[in-house]
């Protein structure tokens, strides 16, 4: 309502912004922390809060009731009190298997759900539920969701969500899933090294050949780029999607918890106030050289954990240097020497950390560029590649070649991994192999798609199992089946496959190795837009309920405290009103609440103002009401 | 062609003639007709990065993002066969191996379970004697390599990646001659060549990039 007023009031002020603004989002799903970003009059700007905060902390915590708090309340409270509640750093865990989860688990106050037979896809056990990482992402994006719904005051055209550029595709879809189940229709997967760059090439004109150093919570990515006449082309892309911020925490945290010696280092809550004092003490580091944070290891018993910066980049050092070996093959994948290079940009939180910088700054022997903040820039280069998206101002100009990050496969003969799209290959691409039948009459075949540089199947990652049906039957070595791949601009993996002979189509089942089937996907968003409703109703039924108690209860006390107000007939039609109210209190309809409501307003309003201004009267015993005004816009001091 | 969106003659370029849609690529397109090239192995490469970057610009997922299912379906089939024109034409070897591809000779690798591999007609094979030189020449650098003596790994090394640029200018100057016997001399040297490339990437420490020289 006050939205429409002001669109009236000011119709020439906010027409001519929204004129050029399109209603395409670019969403930071990061690690730590994520952010949503708008591109406003030409420019990319990360949305804030009421206080002014543009990150939200990636943390949810899971209430028992069903209720979900998401960000910093999520984190700086309840995470201490409800450690297996409350959800950190997902993206961790984003399509990826229980077995997967275990190897990340050394130091984590996680709980996870131990389901029967189902060993695809993490579930933790939070809140008396078991969510999946998919739905812990989506909670987070549909916060970003709102707040930007809230600032474009209206519905969304669509969303770009980064990834980290070596998210292999069980973890893309993931993403991809939880962007839709959050009720964004997911425009593209962009990687962030990428982002990065379109923000800082278009910004700073920059032409040439870059590497982006992108250091963030929980993964590492490096992309070496050139940029000319608006043509982004990635010449290649290595990494760690699980080399972060969080590990120099969790590095730092058992030395702490080794140094601090008693404390049970199996407790939820002991390891939630280590690794947050860690993080606290590496965040302190970044300006000064010593520091010191207290923490309650034992209940009722402080402890104070301190810290140097010399000590603490001893302990990271070995952590860091795991950056080394995807930075010289990303180099040599791009065909490019380290010193050649135009600039080095600096994206993520953990590349704070002045030992970070030293380090990069050593390697390609050049000073990093950074003056774009390293929180932001990627969800800044979102946002202009979702307005271009959307048609908005630089589309057809701008150009993204994107690669695919790792080799893709399929298991031959011996457990060998063939690979029929190799990384670094820009996408779209697409591959074919014919395959033919080993016995007569043969109409099944078995498919196993797999992922990563290695020669042996099982040293590569399982992305999916495909069972083609449907073969017409003939004599073995007679049908051929061609199978294609077929990568899109989001990076993800569709396979499909026809009998040539016969040209029929053979109907391919899908087993994901690791997370949900389509099928599994589609219920959850169902599910999601049902209940959705559902919560909403509820929420605004008991919001109603408790304005409606509130406005009978201050009627009745004024009616008792100044019944000689009451004019003839008056208190009848206000009884009257109240019954009204009270009846539609007892039932479901939130509208109806309202309505009684309003119509309580009506009737006592005349009354309520009679009172105010007897209350004013007795207060300031017989001053006019100008004279009142005239003393409280006196201020203090001048008296 | 007919148009997928208004029912006309569509015409060859990506967009309809008549209505301005992106019409779905032809599947046997020929690569360097993709990209406006003359099929040889003197490309001119300048012309067919601009060619490329051009069309991408023209027929690229990202111009589509919002656009009809059946544009986007086009777009995204027109990219990949652009990305793999480029792909192929830009590298020497692949652009070889393509050239000979057109003209009836496969030289492509042997893939287990490929049902290619099993049933090819027309495949080259390596001269007995050559195999002998290069199986010789691996156990010296094996040698070389388990006595640590890095000097000489690296002069194996130089001096095969001299034998392999003399190789690929020959191949180049025998596929554009356009004399009869001449593809076949080629394609023999083709098959040398990888033998080369696989001793360049062992000399070098095993991994090496997907295959350009």
């Amino acid at each position: 309502m006050a939205e429409a007023l002001f669109q009236i009031a000011e119709p020439g002020q906010s027409r001519s912004k929204h004129a050029c603004r399109t209603r395409a989002v670019g969403i930071d799903l990061g690690t730590t922390n994520s952010l949503v970003a708008i591109v406003d009059a030409g420019k990319p700007v990360a949305l804030a809060d009421e206080h002014g905060e543009t990150m939200v902390p990636s943390v949810v915590h899971y209430r028992g009731d069903g209720g979900v708090v998401v960000g910093a309340d999520a984190r700086d409270r309840l995470a201490l009190d409800f450690p297996r509640d409350t959800i950190a750093s997902v993206k961790r865990f984003m399509g990826r298997g229980p077995r997967d989860a275990e190897a990340t688990r050394k130091l984590t106050p996680y709980q996870f759900f131990q389901g029967a037979g189902d060993q695809s896809v993490v579930r933790f056990a939070a809140g008396g539920r078991a969510v999946t990482p998919m739905e812990v992402s989506a909670d987070i994006l549909r916060v970003l969701r709102l707040r930007a719904e809230e600032a474009l005051a209206g519905p969304l055209q669509g969303a770009v969500i980064t990834v980290p550029a070596y998210f292999d595709d069980g973890q893309r879809q993931a993403t991809r899933d939880a962007g839709r189940l959050a009720g964004l229709e997911v425009l593209r997967l962009l990687n962030e090294p990428t982002a990065a760059a379109l923000a800082y090439g278009l910004d700073k004109q920059a032409e040439g050949t870059f590497a982006v150093f992108d250091l963030g919570g929980g993964t590492f990515d490096v992309s070496i780029l050139k940029l000319e006449d608006g043509v982004f082309e990635v010449k290649s892309t290595g990494g760690d999607s699980a080399l972060g911020g969080d590990d120099f925490d969790r590095t730092i945290a058992e030395a702490l918890l080794a140094r601090a010696g008693g404390a049970d280092a199996g407790d939820a809550r002991v390891i939630r106030h280590v690794l947050d004092a860690a993080r606290a003490l590496k965040e302190k580091l970044t300006i000064e050289s010593a520091a010191a944070v207290d923490v309650e290891l034992v209940p009722g018993k402080t402890t104070t954990l301190r810290l140097t910066r010399a000590e603490m980049e001893a302990l990271v050092t070995p952590v860091l240097e795991r950056c080394a070996g995807p930075l010289r093959r990303a180099l040599a994948d791009a065909r490019v020497e380290r010193g050649h290079l135009s600039g080095v940009i600096l994206v993520g939180g953990a590349t704070r950390m002045p030992l970070v910088r030293r380090f990069v700054e050593e390697w390609f022997g050049q000073k990093p560029l950074a003056d774009i903040d390293p929180d932001q820039v990627v969800a800044l280069g979102a946002a202009v590649q979702a307005d271009m998206l959307a048609g908005g101002a630089g589309a057809g100009d701008v150009l993204l070649l994107d690669v695919v990050p790792l080799s893709l496969g399929l298991e031959t003969m011996g457990g060998i991994a063939e690979k029929l799209i190799h990384r670094n290959t820009t996408v779209p691409c697409g591959a074919k192999q014919t395959f033919t039948t080993f016995a007569d009459n043969q109409t099944g075949f078995d498919l196993h798609v797999v992922q990563g540089e290695r020669e042996l199947v099982a040293e590569c990652r399982s992305l999916a199992r495909f069972t083609l049906k449907g073969i017409p039957p003939m004599p073995a070595g007679m049908a051929r089946l061609e199978v294609t791949f077929m990568v899109d601009a989001d990076g993800i993996l569709r396979v499909s496959a026809r009998e040539e002979t016969t040209g029929k189509e053979a109907a391919i089942e899908v087993k994901p190795s690791y997370g949900l089937t389509d099928d599994e996907v589609e219920r959850m968003i169902l599910d999601s837009i049902a209940h959705g409703d559902e919560d909403v109703k509820a929420r605004l039924l008991a919001e109603q309920r408790v304005e409606a108690d509130g406005i009978v209860a201050a009627a009745r006390a004024a009616m008792r405290d100044a019944p000689e107000l009451l004019e003839d007939g008056e208190r009848d039609a206000i009884e009257e009103a109240l019954t009204a109210v009270e009846a539609a209190r007892a039932g479901s309809d939130h509208h109806a609440i309202r309505t009684a409501i309003e119509t309580l307003d009506h009737a006592s309003k005349a009354f309520a103002t009679r009172r105010m201004n007897k209350a004013l009267e007795q207060g300031f015993r017989g001053r006019n009401v100008d004279a009142v005004d005239a003393k409280l816009t006196e201020r203090p001091g001048e008296r | 062609m007919i148009c997928w969106s208004c029912q006309k003659q569509a015409g060859a370029a990506p967009l309809c003639a008549a209505c301005g849609a992106l019409q779905p690529p032809d599947d046997a397109a020929d690569l360097f007709a993709v990209l406006g090239q003359p099929a040889r192995f003197a490309v001119d490469m300048p012309a067919a990065e601009a060619a490329y970057k051009d069309l991408s610009r023209q027929v690229h997922p990202d111009r589509f993002a919002t656009a009809d299912p059946r544009a986007r379906r086009a777009s995204l089939a027109r990219t990949v066969q652009l990305n793999l024109a480029w792909h192929t034409l830009r590298d020497p070897l692949r652009r070889a191996e393509y050239l000979l591809l057109r003209a009836g000779i496969d030289v492509g690798e042997k893939k287990p379970g490929d049902a290619d591999g099993q049933r090819a007609t027309n495949k080259v094979a390596a001269p007995p004697a050559f195999l002998i030189e290069i199986l010789e020449l691996n156990d010296e650098l094996a040698a070389a390599k388990r006595a640590g003596d890095t000097v000489k790994v690296a002069f194996m090394a130089e001096e095969m990646r001299a034998r392999a640029r003399e190789s690929m200018n020959e191949i180049g100057a025998a596929l554009d001659a356009g004399a009869p016997g001449k593809l076949e001399e080629a394609a023999r040297s083709l098959v040398a060549l990888r033998y080369y490339q696989r001793f360049i990437d062992q000399a070098s420490g095993g991994q090496g990039g997907d295959g350009a020289p």
